[in-house]
This record gives structure tokens, C-alpha cells and sequence, in this order.
């Protein structure tokens, strides 16, 4: 069963390398300064940030949840780290973590009244998502701060987190590459991620095989907070200030990456590979295009073409059919195991 | 197996691209075609304008003022913004221009300092900045075209609402309405004119600040919510443009005019002229924004083409005349420096019923 | 004959789940009275005659999306364009009536962009075998630049009187929309319920198979529905251009989530099958009043998306814990009818 999926997962993955590619080589004739080295990984601190999330949000879909609360996270760390580092004076270093750790508290209260309530995912994440901003602003709100003033003052060494380079590579390139490593680890090499493909699958099975399913949905939760808040704290360090609104727009990209990454939002199938070159196949489309000219409010439309033709694409009607049917047979026969 | 060579054609990918780079590799990154000093021919020279966001009337006519000076002049301006006016949004937006090769931005801002790091590196690679609208941090740029300062808008909107009272010392309540607590300059404007109602008018009573989010079925809910919960109203001031119409229909919906309730703020005269005319509103102001985004455009052309503009100089501006560039300290800034100022509007504009037939934006 | 004697099976073990979905509606109802008690214990105004048809009237606009994406979510699909097909309608209808054509014209217009867009996305989703979700989301960007270049970027304002005034002629003391709406709604509900083509979109969420085998014509009423949606959509977007009086590029924007969430409060599951459309329009009335209710509590602005957010958890946290045993029986009668129509076909 396992090695069924993964076969269709590298062939999807392809498509979006060979994607990429086109893009690089057709964006470069339209505007040859888009053939820059440096260009193409300085763009990566625009959507660093939504490719982080879109990693772990990868995993929360394949277990057939969704979660849509991550933009909101990242406004909350952004305003604890500015909070802690600038009124309660501590090490900015320490306050980013505990930043990050409210990151994966967010993400706890969402996966709790998912996986052990068992509320409907979409609503508990939009729900997080207004409670979360709300909690930024009203923290904000409360200090005193002019909430349109921002918390600002950082160390130099501070916003070089974001914004610095080693060998001429840009830091968010470097994080880039280093979280997507440890989610492809954590996802393709270890027994917890075959335990969230398993669930995803079909949750009842998985529970009968042994497998605390409630406790690993949980943990995507968690791990898709926890991604947010690394994201919040790279944002706050490349904008320099911390805001309460940061991430608001992140929604919408992020769901992109994961669907255009091949992962299925009914679950039991996708990967952070594709996610991940979702992510640049998308960033590079915006760059390539604002380059040629085209104005940013006019760039959804090929995003939104891009998406629905590449997914038909893949939609040959024999395999796309098949696949329905392993996933409803899930569906239906309620106890049955399918092996 | 299968992963093999699926890292094989990643690293094969990889390489080609470093290949295709290295080739065509002009410029390391920094990219500066405007040179120093030097005079340059206009069509060469391309401003990026960039508003708060897309899609808002008032941005939309800035855009207009400055495609006019453009094509009278004979240099480029490219519009670039984004439906959602977030700070990420307009670094991307920075970024972009900058990795183009633009010769100057002249933008509104959303934040005030969380576009210092991209506008450092738009300054590093050669480009003009100039600020218009909503100002950023003095320091990252040369020229910020200033509708007026804080205490000259505070100021007005308070004005507009009390020339419409028959004695302005009497106990009034009035709300106010705008966009978001996250902006600075309208924030910065209702921040003075709350002193400036304490001082003035110290029987004025505030009793509620609410937000629209510049979304304009929220601003209509809000303003209805508003004339709902407090029925003994008597003053509205919305310095936003969407919150301003958007009060004036919720007033209208209720069957409420200027003789019930006054409601006033900034917004474009298209915007509200119908409202005026049928007496839902006595008066709004604003300021010509087409000439704000004329005057901006050009300033950043004149700086790109290689002159400088130190603080007290004055530029001939075709249409517009002559502006003088002040101390960043009218806005109250306290950095100083010989090329960073300020160039305020000669002047705003209120609208009534007698002349808001002559603009038309 | 078989035919028959199917529905028949499925109509007794439906009615008893009919029985269980009744319930959902009055604890929506139960919500809805709660909110509206509490935020009147702290202003009494809240609670006043005329600011309840007004909550009716404001809330217009998420019950007509709300109604017409239940029958996408019945049939087990999700439906995120609706922002965009409200704004592009509302933009078109009002630059029609801005520039002095017909009122009806505009509102003809409105519809067929909307059935337009249902059926692009009903054929993306059953020709093309594209995800529901991805398919409209990729429309709902490319509906949101459409809008932008139709209109230049520019605002459509200067709407006529009377068009504005549609929304706000009031029937012996209650907005005429809104009598309008309610009609429509309880009609719809009627025949979702208790007609026997109303019901295969239920049965199609709930078991595309089974359908199927009974002979159900799932790839029409699919793309039925997505056409439901888009026109409701649509219409949705007239109503918003005669209350808000202005369209701006971003008009709609964001408000699928809230419409989703209407939907869910209201009982309609996301996995297809269970839901009316009454709880939709009682959702929807719920979340369009913690936008009203805010203003009324007169808590310092900066605390509404917190309060929003809770109360949104709190409610469907809520209503999940204690009622799960409910939930738990209606699962075991779905399979039970389903037990019982499959031994038939044996």
C-alpha cells in the first residue's frame, strides 16, 4: 500500500521540477535580469515564511485535517518576541524561542479540540485564527504601544537572522533547506511518519493496528504552530519590527503550496518534496512576472490557472478513478479494514 | 532506487540553473544602472508607485496624477501594489523593483519602520526613494510629499464637524471610524485631534473608536452597529476612505441626514458627492490627491535623473509651481539631515455642496 | 418497482436521522438565542424588536451564501469561490445600473455570471476529476483578477436611488428582502428534506457509491449544485451592492471562511450528507450578529477578533461534547439504512 503512493508521489514531483525549470528559462528571456543567481535566492526571504508553515500544514492535510490559523500565528510570536525582547528586556535569542513555544501551544489548543473533541478541523483552525490575531492585538493593546507604531529596536544581530548571508547564500535559503530536511525526515524516513500516512488513510485501521491516532493528529497540530512561530520569528527579524497583522495574507499561499504540492485534501497522500517546490515553482512565478512587468494584483489569475490546470493535468482518467475508489471504499464500509 | 535518480535529476536541475546564472550572470546583485550623477534621457528612467493597496479609490487617483505627470514628462511609472495592504506585501513589492532595475520608488506605507531593511537595500543598489501619503522612517528616504501634518488634519476634521454645530462648547458625543489601529497616519491624525478636542472643545465626549478594516460591507455593519448603540450620537468623523461612504449609506439606510447626526472625514469627492447632495452629509475634506501623486512621481524622476534636493531648496514643478523642501521637524521628526525633507500641499480642500461638482476623482 | 422499494428503505431510516437533524436546528436556534441574551444583559438596546429584524436584514447576505453552498457540502464537495463570484457580479450589476441600465437587466446579468462560474467549477470538479477545493480556489483567484481588470481597479459608486433602496423597503415593519429570503429558505428546505429529487443531493455526500448504484444522476446534480451555489452567489451580490451602495475591487473578500463557518455552526458537515438549510441560515445569522454584537458591547474595538474567535471554538466545542452521543446514533442509523438498502439489493 505504501509503496503504491510513493510512486505517484516523485512523478508529481516532476512535473513541478520540470515547472520550475520552464519558468526559470521563460521568465529569463522575458526579462533577462531574472538569469541572476543572486535574484533568484533573494527572493526566497519573500516566501520563506509560507513555505515553512506549508511543510507541517503538508502534514496536518495528509492526516485529512486542515489548518488554516498559521498566518494568525505568526502575528502573535512576532508581537511575544517584540514584547519580551523589548519591555520585559530579555535576551532576544530567548525570547524568540518562547516565542516559538507559544507557536506550539496554539498549535496544541487546535489539534486538542480536534483530535480529542473531534470538531471539525476547519472551523477550530478559523476560530484559532481569529482568537490568535485577537490575542496579538489585545496584547498590544494592553502594553500601551501604539498599535500602529510596531515594537521595533532590535539587535543588528538580531535581524541578520533573516536578512544576513554565509558564502554569498542568503539565510533564508539556508533555513529553507534545513527545515525542509527535517520535515522530509521526520515525515518519509521515521515510523511517526508513516503513522500519520496511516492515519490519514483511514483513521479507524490505524486505530485498530495499535496506533494512537488522536495523539499523532496532536502532533501536526503542534508541529504546524510550531512552524508558525519560526516563521513568525524570521519575519520579525527580516521587517526588523513586530506586528500584530504580520501573516495575514499567508492564508491563502500556504494552501497553495500544500495543493499544488500534490497533497490531497482528503488525506492519506502527499509530500513536503512537492510542497516544497510548490513553494518556489509559485515565489518564482510572482518574481517572474512582476520582472516582466505584469502588476502584483493582476499575478492571481496565473496562480489560480496554474493550479487548476496542473492539477487536471495529472488528472489522466484512469489512475485519477482509481485512486477515488481506494479512498471511498474507506469511506463506506465503516469497520472493515482494507489492506 | 527511484530516489536516486530522483536526486540525480534534482542535482542535473540544479546545476543546469547555476550554468544558466553564470552565463547570463551581468550585475552581482546589485543592481545599479542609474549611475552617479549625470543627466539621463526620461524615457529611460522608470518610477515604481506604490499605494498602501490596490483596488481603493484613493490610491487609484493618486495613480491617475502620477501616469499624467508621467506622459507629460515623457518618463515611465509602473503601479505595483497588492490587494492586501500588509508590510510583507510591499517588501515583496520593494524587492521587486529593486531586482528589476527601477531608477526610483515612490510609495505609500503601511508601517513605519517595517520597511527600513528593504529600503536600505534599495538604497544600497542605487535606487530613489521618495515617500508619499503615509511616510516611513526619515532615514531611508530623501523626499515624503506630505498631504499635511498631523496637527493640520487632526485639526481639520475637528473643524469640519464643529462648523457645522450652532455652539460648538455644548456637551457632544462623537465616535470615531476609520480603518485599522495598525495605520499610521491615520492614527496619527486622530491621536492630535483627540488633544486638540480636549483643549478646544473639552465638553466633547468620545465615546467609542471602531474599525472597518477598509472592507467596505464591515464599514457598512460598523456604521450601522454604531448609529444603533449609541441612538444619542451626535458627531461621526471617519478619516478613511471607505469607512466615510460606507457611514453615510448606513445613515442613509436608516433614513438619517446631516440634521440628525453629523458625519464627516477624508474621502474622495466621487465618492461622497451623492451623499452631499442629498443632504446625508454637509461636508468632507481631503486634498488633491491626483497632484499628491503628480508631485510625487516627479520628485523621484528629479532625483533619479542625478539632482540633488537639500532642505530649503525650492523645484519648479510643471503644473504645479513651485515647492519648497522643509525640515523633517514640521512632521516632528527628530532625525535632521541636509537631504532628507519634507514637502508639504500648498493645500486641502473641503467639500460642500458648491464645489465638489468641480473635482473629479 | 426495485426503485421504490429502495427510497422507501432509505426513507425510514432517513426520517429517523430527520429526526436527530431537527435537533441540530433547534440547538443552533438555542446558540443564537444565547448570544443574543448575554450581549443583551450588558446593553439592553441589543434585545429591542427593531435590532432583530435588523440582525435578519445584516445577516442577508451571509444566509444567501450560506443556503447556496449547503448543497455543494451536501453532496460531499466544498465550494471557496463564492468571494470572487459575489464581487464580479456585484461589480458588473452595478456598473449596469450606475450607467442607467435596467435594474432587471443587472439582476439577470448577476445570475447567469454566477450560474456561469457554478458550472465551470461543476464540470472542473466531475469532467476534469479536479478536487473541489482545488478547482475553486484556483477560481476564486482568477474570479478576484477578472473583477480587477473589468474594473480597472477603480470603485463603482454613484449607485441610483432606487436600486439602494431595494434592500431597504420595509413589509409591514420587516425588511422585504428579508421576508423574501426566508421564503426562499424555508422552500428550499422543504424540498432538500422531503422531495425525492431534494434528497439525492444528501445522498450523494453521503454515499457517492450507493447513489450511484441506485441510479442517481451524480454528475448532473453535482454540477447542479455548484450552479446553486454560483447563482446564489451572484445573488448575494446584488443584495451587497444595493446595502453597501459602493463595490470595491476586494468587495467579498475573505468571506468565504465566515461562510463556511456559518455553514458548520449550523450543523451542515464538510464530509457531505448531513445539513439543512435552515441551520446554514441560522449559522449564518449567528456570525453576522458577533459582527453587530461587538459594536453593542462597547469593549474596546481592539478585542474583537479575540471575542469572535472564543466564541466561535466555544459554541462548536460546546455543542460537539455534549451532544456526541446524538452524534454517535446518527452515525449508527446511516449504516443501518445503509445495511438495510444494501440486503435489498441482494
Amino acid at each position: 500500500m505504501k509503496s503504491g503512493m510513493l510512486k505517484k508521489i516523485p512523478k508529481w514531483n516532476l512535473i513541478l521540477l520540470l515547472t520550475l525549470v520552464g519558468e526559470i528559462i521563460i521568465f529569463g528571456l522575458i526579462n533577462p535580469r531574472f538569469w541572476n543567481l543572486n535574484v533568484l535566492l533573494n527572493s526566497f526571504n519573500d516566501f520563506v515564511g509560507i513555505a515553512i508553515i506549508a511543510f507541517f500544514v503538508t502534514f496536518v492535510v495528509i492526516t485529512g485535517g486542515i489548518d488554516i490559523s498559521g498566518g494568525s500565528i505568526i502575528g502573535l510570536t512576532s508581537v511575544v518576541t517584540g514584547m519580551l525582547a523589548q519591555f520585559v528586556g530579555m535576551n532576544i535569542w530567548i525570547a524568540a524561542l518562547l516565542a516559538v513555544l507559544v507557536g506550539g501551544l496554539c498549535g496544541l489548543l487546535n489539534g486538542v479540540l480536534i483530535a480529542y473533541a473531534k470538531v471539525q478541523a476547519m472551523v477550530i483552525t478559523l476560530g484559532g485564527m481569529l482568537l490568535y490575531s485577537g490575542i496579538a492585538i489585545v496584547l498590544v493593546g494592553l502594553s500601551g504601544t501604539s498599535t500602529y507604531e510596531g515594537i521595533s529596536g532590535f539587535s543588528q544581530e538580531f535581524i541578520n537572522l533573516a536578512n544576513g548571508k554565509i558564502l554569498g547564500i542568503p539565510h533564508s535559503v539556508i533555513l529553507f533547506l534545513v527545515i525542509l530536511v527535517i520535515a522530509y525526515i521526520l515525515l518519509h524516513r521515521t515510523r511517526y511518519g508513516r503513522y500519520v500516512y496511516l492515519t490519514g488513510i483511514n483513521q479507524n485501521a490505524a486505530d485498530y493496528s495499535g496506533i494512537d491516532t488522536r495523539k499523532i493528529i496532536t502532533s501536526t497540530y503542534i508541529l504546524s504552530g510550531l512552524s508558525a512561530g519560526i516563521a513568525g520569528v524570521i519575519l520579525t527579524s527580516y521587517l526588523g519590527s513586530s506586528r500584530a497583522d504580520f501573516g495575514a495574507e499567508y492564508l491563502m499561499p500556504i494552501l497553495t503550496a500544500v495543493v499544488l504540492g500534490g497533497t490531497l485534501i482528503t488525506g492519506g497522500k502527499g509530500g513536503v518534496i512537492g510542497t516544497a517546490l510548490a513553494s518556489i515553482v509559485v515565489g518564482f512565478l510572482k518574481l517572474g512576472l512582476q520582472m516582466g512587468g505584469v502588476q502584483t494584483q493582476y499575478i492571481g489569475l496565473a496562480t489560480g490557472l496554474l493550479l487548476i490546470t496542473s492539477v487536471a493535468f495529472l488528472g489522466v482518467p484512469g489512475f485519477k478513478s482509481k485512486v477515488k475508489r481506494f479512498l471511498t471504499i474507506k469511506k463506506d464500509r465503516g469497520g472493515n479494514l482494507h489492506a | 532506487m527511484r530516489k536516486s535518480k530522483f536526486f540525480k535529476l534534482l542535482t542535473g536541475v540544479a546545476l543546469s540553473t547555476l550554468l544558466l546564472a553564470a552565463c547570463s550572470g551581468e550585475d552581482s546583485g546589485k543592481s545599479t544602472e542609474n549611475g552617479s550623477g549625470g543627466e539621463k534621457d526620461a524615457s529611460d528612467i522608470e518610477v515604481v508607485f506604490i499605494p498602501k493597496m490596490t483596488g481603493n479609490a484613493f490610491f487609484e487617483s493618486g495613480n491617475d496624477g502620477a501616469q499624467e505627470m508621467a506622459e507629460k514628462i515623457g518618463f515611465k511609472v509602473k503601479y505595483d501594489g497588492a490587494p492586501e495592504g500588509t508590510v510583507a506585501n510591499q517588501v515583496q513589492i520593494i524587492n521587486s523593483a529593486v531586482n528589476s532595475g527601477a531608477d526610483a520608488i515612490a510609495i505609500s506605507s503601511v508601517t513605519s519602520d517595517g520597511l527600513n531593511q528593504a529600503l536600505q537595500k534599495a538604497l544600497d543598489a542605487g535606487i530613489k526613494v521618495v515617500t508619499w501619503d503615509s511616510d516611513v522612517d526619515p532615514k531611508y528616504r530623501t523626499a515624503y510629499i506630505n498631504q499635511g501634518t498631523p496637527d493640520i488634519l487632526g485639526a481639520m476634521l475637528v473643524d469640519m464637524a464643529a462648523s457645522q454645530l450652532e455652539n460648538p462648547d455644548e456637551a457632544q458625543q462623537i465616535a470615531w471610524f476609520y480603518s485599522s489601529p495598525t495605520v499610521p497616519d491615520q492614527n496619527s491624525w486622530v491621536d492630535y485631534a483627540n488633544k486638540y478636542i480636549k483643549e478646544k472643545y473639552p465638553n466633547w465626549e468620545v465615546v467609542t473608536t471602531q474599525f472597518g478594516d477598509g472592507n467596505e460591507q464591515k464599514s457598512l455593519q460598523v456604521g450601522e452597529s454604531i448609529l444603533d448603540s449609541y441612538p444619542d450620537i451626535d458627531i461621526i468623523i471617519c478619516p478613511d476612505s471607505t469607512a466615510l461612504p460606507a457611514m453615510a449609506q448606513a445613515a442613509q439606510n436608516k433614513g438619517l441626514n446631516k440634521e440628525d447626526v453629523i458625519i464627516t472625514g477624508f474621502a474622495s469627492p466621487n465618492s461622497m458627492r451623492q451623499y452631499i447632495e442629498n443632504d446625508t452629509i454637509e461636508n468632507h475634506g481631503l486634498w488633491d490627491v491626483k497632484d499628491q501623486g503628480a508631485l510625487a512621481v516627479y520628485i523621484a524622476y528629479y532625483l533619479a535623473q542625478g539632482n540633488e534636493l537639500k532642505v530649503g531648496d525650492t523645484v519648479d514643478v510643471p503644473e504645479l509651481g513651485e515647492v519648497k523642501v522643509e525640515p523633517n521637524s514640521v512632521q516632528g521628526y527628530e532625525y535632521e539631515a541636509e537631504d532628507s525633507g519634507i514637502i508639504v500641499l500648498p493645500e486641502r480642500i473641503v467639500f460642500t455642496k458648491d464645489n465638489t461638482g468641480d473635482y473629479d476623482f | 418497482m426495485l426503485h421504490l422499494e429502495h427510497i422507501k428503505e432509505e426513507v425510514i431510516g432517513m426520517s429517523k436521522i430527520t429526526g436527530i437533524t431537527k435537533y441540530r436546528e433547534f440547538r443552533t436556534i438555542i446558540f443564537l438565542i444565547i448570544i443574543f441574551l448575554l450581549v443583551g444583559i450588558v446593553n439592553s438596546d441589543f434585545l429591542a424588536l427593531e435590532n432583530i429584524l435588523n440582525s435578519v436584514k445584516n445577516s442577508l447576505l451571509y444566509i444567501v451564501l450560506a443556503v447556496g453552498l449547503t448543497f455543494v457540502l451536501l453532496t460531499g464537495e466544498i465550494d471557496i469561490s463564492v468571494g470572487g463570484t459575489l464581487g464580479l457580479s456585484a461589480a458588473v450589476s452595478g456598473v449596469i445600473v450606475r450607467d442607467g441600465g435596467s435594474i432587471f437587466l443587472a439582476i439577470i446579468v448577476a445570475i447567469v455570471i454566477g450560474a456561469l462560474i457554478g458550472l465551470v467549477n461543476g464540470i472542473g470538479v466531475t469532467k476534469l476529476k479536479i478536487s473541489s477545493f482545488i478547482m475553486t480556489l484556483g477560481m476564486l483567484e482568477i474570479v478576484r483578477v477578472v473583477q480587477v481588470i473589468y474594473t480597472d481597479g477603480k470603485w463603482i459608486e454613484n449607485l441610483p436611488a432606487n436600486f439602494k433602496q431595494i434592500s431597504q423597503i420595509n413589509l409591514l415593519g420587516m425588511n422585504l428582502l428579508g421576508i423574501i429570503v426566508i421564503l426562499a429558505v424555508i422552500i428550499l428546505h422543504l424540498y432538500l428534506s422531503n422531495s425525492r429529487k431534494g434528497r439525492y443531493f444528501s445522498a450523494i455526500g453521503d454515499n457517492e457509491d450507493g447513489a450511484i448504484l441506485m441510479g442517481i444522476p451524480v454528475i448532473r446534480y453535482k454540477i447542479i449544485s455548484f450552479v446553486i451555489c454560483g447563482i446564489s452567489a451572484s445573488l448575494a451580490g446584488l443584495i451587497f451592492a444595493s446595502q453597501v451602495g459602493f463595490i470595491s475591487t476586494t468587495a467579498g473578500l475573505g468571506i468565504e471562511m465566515t461562510v463556511i463557518a456559518a455553514a458548520v455552526l449550523g450543523g451542515v458537515s464538510l464530509s457531505g450528507g448531513i445539513g439543512s438549510v435552515v441551520g446554514a441560515a441560522i449559522g449564518a445569522i449567528i456570525m453576522s450578529s458577533i459582527n453587530s454584537a461587538l459594536v453593542f458591547l462597547k469593549v474596546p474595538a481592539f478585542w474583537n477578533a479575540t471575542i469572535s474567535g472564543s466564541l466561535l471554538i466555544v459554541i462548536v466545542v460546546v455543542d460537539v461534547l455534549i451532544f456526541r452521543r446524538a452524534n454517535k446514533k446518527a452515525k449508527k442509523e446511516r449504516l443501518n439504512a445503509r445495511v438495510l438498502t444494501l440486503k435489498e439489493e441482494v
